[in-house]
């Protein structure tokens, strides 16, 4: 029987992000951070420096911009807003993650179903026939 | 002139068996005109002497879908950017930044978006030969918004026969519904491609089973793809590494049935059975959404460029593909990487032209 190279997880189990909050103090920890966020397939929420609080999607990071930058995609706003570094003081993975894999856990909870069903039908008729 | 149109043929669609992509007036074919701008095009691109340079322009319209198939990180959004599209005004604004002769067209499900058969419509005017990826569920009740046009192929989604394609797209009676609208545009003259993408577990008889289905069909060619690992998708168990990927393609396409065709390079199907060594083209199929233009390609993103200038010139190219050492390309074999890289073989070289040749004529016989 060939052996085949197996595939390792394209990525390896990630903790939950969801409802967590980063304060941020350093260069290091907010780039740590946002690339976080930036892999984050839900609504983020920072706190700026200035007091204002903004919601929205963050969908690019700049650490090497001049200056250091995000990009965020807020609701009803068609315009993305651009945000430095320097000007955010804490990070909340505040929405849902949209990558939890729960439409395919309750695809295979169905097909799950479907086949423990059709045993079942079958082992019943087994038994009704004598066969079991 | 003879000789690119020559290579043109060659080049772009592939009959496994036979050159009846030439010679079978009975069969829908790859129109000349697409093969020629297409040859033409990149020839101009090597007399300019240009290294990087873009094929396929990737125009995602809208993240939305209408399915949430098992293997697809591409759709996985909050809600207020699911409700986002590209304007048609965006779109054709892409293709001609981008400038590349063939627009694909995926998503999300380009279907949905309410403006879609307007930004078609702007592309064929601007001769942009177009590629409309759909999973077909609306197909039939879309259709009139598009006029048949030699510009214009839809790209129908089938992973395999009923029982797999289903099973891939996680609904059952999505097969059906496809093959239904694959039929009514036939009907209609349209251009109908159909579209596959295998995971592990895939099963040669039945891949070969489904593309003889297919091509029964009327379809003027398939295209095929191992999936990509996307981090974000939701089965994380079936992706194709690569030792495995080369076995299986070796599997399903030695010994051809007479009836299949391909709308892929002949050099990329010897790629995908392991025959040809290729590193990626990342940047010959770049990316255009509601972000901007993703880099570095189709499949991974690893942040947005304003502009497609910005992104061909400031992206750190030599950062991807599996002979750059990134983990994230060590496995990819997927069409949008390579297809791009087999082209410009046959287009780089007499011994690429030359390959191309023999793997044409004789797609049995090892390079």
């Amino acid at each position: 029987m060939p052996t085949f190279e197996k595939t390792e997880p394209a990525a390896p189990p990630e903790e939950i992000l969801q409802g967590r909050e980063f304060v941020l103090s350093t260069d290091e920890e907010r780039n740590a951070a946002f690339e976080q966020a930036f892999d984050y397939r839900g609504d983020v929420t920072l706190e700026l420096r200035s007091g204002e609080r903004i919601e929205g999607y963050l969908f690019n990071r700049e650490p090497a911009g001049d200056p250091p930058s995000v990009s965020l995609l807020l609701k009803g706003s068609d315009q993305p807003r651009q945000v430095a570094y320097s000007e955010i003081a804490k990070l909340v993975f505040s929405g849902k993650d949209a990558a939890d894999g729960k439409s395919y856990e309750a695809w295979k909870a169905k097909k799950k179903a479907e086949r423990d069903a059709e045993a079942k039908r079958i082992e019943e008729k087994m038994k009704t026939d004598g066969y079991l | 002139m003879a000789l690119l149109a020559l290579t043109a043929l060659l080049a772009f669609p592939f009959d496994m068996a036979d050159q009846s992509v030439i010679n079978s007036p009975d069969r829908p074919m790859v129109p000349l005109s697409q093969m020629f701008t297409v040859a033409t095009y990149v020839m101009g691109q090597k007399l300019r002497g240009r290294k990087r340079y873009p094929l396929v322009l990737m125009l995602e319209p809208l993240f939305r879908c209408n399915l949430a198939c098992a293997g697809c990180g591409k759709i996985q959004y909050p809600e207020h950017i699911l409700s986002r599209r590209l304007t048609p005004e965006q779109c054709w604004a892409a293709a001609e930044e981008c400038g590349a002769p063939m627009v694909s067209i995926p998503g999300g499900e380009p279907l949905i978006h309410p403006e879609i058969g307007e930004i078609v419509a702007g592309l064929v005017e601007r001769k942009k030969y177009i590629y409309l990826c759909t999973n077909a569920l609306l197909l039939k009740r879309k259709l009139d918004l598009f006029k048949p046009s030699q510009y214009l192929t839809f790209s129908v989604h089938l992973d395999g026969l009923q029982e797999e394609h289903d099973e891939a797209v996680c609904r059952d009676g999505t097969y059906k519904t496809a093959v239904e609208g694959i039929k009514e545009a036939l009907k209609r003259g349209f251009r109908v491609t159909t579209n596959t993408t295998l995971f592990e577990g895939a099963n040669p008889e039945r891949v070969r089973e489904f593309f003889n289905e297919a091509m029964a069909l009327g379809v003027e060619g398939m295209m095929l793809s191992p999936g990509y690992s996307y981090q974000k998708a939701p089965d994380q168990e079936h992706f194709l590494a690569k030792k495995r990927s080369t076995e299986l393609f070796k599997q399903i396409l030695g010994n051809p049935d007479k009836s299949w065709r391909f709308n892929l390079s002949p050099l990329f199907l010897k790629f995908l059975q392991g025959e040809i060594d290729y590193d990626c083209t990342p940047w010959g199929m770049p990316t255009y959404n509601i972000f901007g233009w993703q880099k570095p390609c189709y499949l991974l993103q690893d942040g947005y460029a304003k502009s497609f200038a910005e992104l061909m010139e400031l992206t750190a190219w030599e950062k991807y593909g599996p002979k750059s050492g990134n983990s994230k390309c060590s496995n990819c074999m997927v069409h949008s990487g390579y297809e791009a890289t087999a082209v410009d073989d046959t287009f780089g070289s007499l011994a690429g032209f030359f390959r191309t040749v023999r793997a044409t004529l004789a797609p049995n016989r090892p390079l």
